[in-house]
């Protein structure tokens, strides 16, 4: 009887690689000059400052499981001095399964190291460097105990884990490209995170323009904005634009958030829906968006 | 549209500061320079110095070179020229140039294998892809595996990377009398730079010979004895769909010696003959009518 080989291309099952192991956001960070001014954004958000940095002015802001970095140390802010002062998007750190081995798989593809400056005892996490001077940092230890444990000390009294306003949590992020760059950068999410292309007829939120990725874990979502070629002034530097925020009721966040202050955008084209809503751009350059979240994971 | 628009010269082919060589360039009508990374370090006001001439000349840089013998390499000698890669990048970036220009490799410790070659290259892309940086890889006549452009264009096909491209060097392509007709096969779009220049002979058949000729004499296109092959390089380029920019890449000890204004001028007419003569362009109209449409 001859031999049969098994049939086990018949249905092009999908590998999704995953070589670093991602699994999702662990921080995102802001670098600013103004630290207060963007807390009392963070605030209005639902966010909570929950414990400062040990060595460095920096402030870790948490609700719900999103943690976020408010950076102020002045060689770090610097980065957000170029840009008329505005706070940045200065850093994403990933969750991987070995930070050193994520991060010494992206060296060898090509991504540029960025030297480390932690302080005696404080963690050394690894990182690589992004768009417009940004990070994307490895973080490894997340299950068994917290990197801000080392790093940071609580601020007395303040709940260390303050529920998410509205159940929010980290959807995506949005990064303005040059003009014609998206091969590019598409190129570079796919080869260093193995990020992965979602068809154009797959979008969410109310700001569906550009291409749009999904981690390999399909935890979060990264969108890539070209200028809009009709407008002649929209050639503003690479950046790590804007953060998003899923969750499962728009309308009545939208609410809650405009009671404590926020401001949404609110024109003809492009106004608060059950599908998402932005936040009116604060400090010059925050800007927050909203998404409904149908399902988790998002995509794939 | 400039009247010389997409055409433009290197700093190699003159003598002189760089800002001596802007001038020229400028005087000769062209708005843009190939930049060399010795135009950059040599500058009296260092690398800083040189990006702020480069900017106040108005010319745009058309890319900037050259890095050699980087693919290839394994352990320290890898390292090494990863190293000597970032540091040019960033000379690039700082100067505003969208294009490395790297030529093949010549080492003999390199290895002759397409795909490890293809690899690294990849790699240097990755490298300049966050600095808005393309990297055009070009074929040496004398490179050790790679020295003709239907071998580049394999190692950039076998890298498969966007902003890796080829970069098409006529003279190499004299010298080492690769057909044409391979043009046809390269995407245009993947084209990243175009160097023109002929040379006084037909004959180069070895690596020494193509060496002291691409070093010491070549010469605009129209001045030697390729011109004919050179007119139809650049038609069926432009057939093909390239719109990317061509710069004289004449290395000649003559010109060395002679004022600047001068081997400038040699530059202007053979980008003429190019424009007019070879592809039949159409004048720009003058600026006063362009006003009165708007």
């Amino acid at each position: 009887m001859p031999h049969q080989a098994p049939a086990i291309d018949r249905e092009a099952v999908p590998q999704m690689p995953n070589r670093l192991g991602l699994e999702g956001i662990e921080f995102i960070e802001y670098a600013t000059t103004r630290p207060q001014a963007l807390g009392h954004v963070l605030e209005a958000m639902g966010f909570r400052a929950v414990a400062r940095h040990r060595s460095r002015e920096v402030v870790l802001y948490r609700q719900g499981r999103m943690n976020l970095v408010v950076n102020a140390h002045a060689a770090d802010a610097r980065v957000s001095a170029t840009v008329d002062g505005h706070p940045v998007i200065s850093a994403v750190a990933f969750r991987v399964k070995d930070a050193q081995t994520a991060h010494q798989s992206c060296i060898s593809l090509g991504a540029w190291d960025v030297a480390s400056h932690a302080q005696a005892m404080e963690l050394h996490i690894p990182a690589i460097q992004g768009p417009g001077g940004s990070r994307f940092y490895f973080v490894d230890r997340w299950r068994e105990f917290s990197i801000y444990d080392v790093d940071f000390v609580p601020i007395p009294g303040v709940e260390q884990q303050p529920p998410a306003l509205c159940d929010m949590g980290y959807f995506g992020i949005v990064q303005y490209i040059g003009a014609s760059r998206t091969r590019e950068w598409v190129a570079y999410l796919e080869t260093l995170f193995n990020f992965i292309t979602i068809p154009d007829d797959k979008r969410f939120g109310i700001l569906p323009s550009g291409t749009l990725m999904s981690s390999p874990c399909g935890s979060f979502l990264w969108q890539l904005v070209e200028p809009d070629p009709r407008l002649e002034d929209d050639a503003g530097p690479e950046c790590l634009q804007r953060v998003g925020l899923g969750l499962p009721d728009v309308p009545a966040a939208v609410a809650q958030l405009q009671a404590r202050g926020v401001e949404f955008v609110d024109s003809a084209t492009l106004h608060p829906e059950d599908r998402g809503a932005l936040t009116r751009s604060v400090l010059g350059s925050v800007s927050f968006e909203l998404v409904h979240q149908p399902r988790q994971p998002l995509y794939v | 549209m400039h009247k010389l628009d997409r055409f433009g010269m290197d700093t190699i082919t003159m003598a002189g500061t760089l800002d001596a060589k802007l001038a020229a360039m400028r005087n000769a009508g062209f708005d843009q320079v190939m930049l060399m990374a010795r135009d950059l370090v040599g500058h009296p006001g260092g690398v800083a110095g040189a990006v702020q001439a480069v900017q106040a000349s108005g010319l745009r840089p058309t890319g900037f070179q050259v890095l050699r013998d980087f693919e290839g390499l394994s352990g320290h000698l890898h390292e090494y020229k990863i190293d000597i890669a970032k540091s040019m990048l960033h000379m690039c970036q700082a100067t505003g140039s969208k294009v490395l220009l790297v030529c093949s490799s010549t080492s003999r410790h390199a290895t002759q294998d397409l795909d490890e070659l293809a690899r690294d290259l990849r790699k240097l892309a990755m490298l300049a892809l966050p600095l808005g940086i393309r990297v055009a890889y070009e074929g040496l006549s004398w490179g050790r595996t790679v020295n003709e452009y239907t071998t580049s264009w394999d190692v950039v096909c076998r890298a498969d990377f966007p902003n890796l491209g080829i970069g098409l060097d006529s003279f190499h392509i004299f010298a080492a009398k690769t057909s044409l007709s391979a043009l046809g096969d390269l995407d245009p779009d993947r084209i990243f730079l175009v160097q023109l220049s002929d040379f006084m002979w037909n004959e180069t058949p070895s690596f020494e010979e193509r060496i002291n000729t691409a070093r010491t004499f070549r010469v605009f296109p129209g001045e030697g004895v390729h011109s004919e092959q050179l007119a139809d390089m650049v038609i069926q380029l432009e057939q093909m769909g390239y719109r990317g920019d061509y710069s004289f890449e004449v290395f000649n000890d003559d010109y060395q010696q002679l004022p600047l204004d001068t081997v400038a001028q040699r530059a202007r007419k053979s980008a003429l003959w190019l424009i007019e003569d070879v592809l039949h362009r159409p004048v720009p109209l003058p600026a006063w009518t362009r006003q009165a449409a708007a």
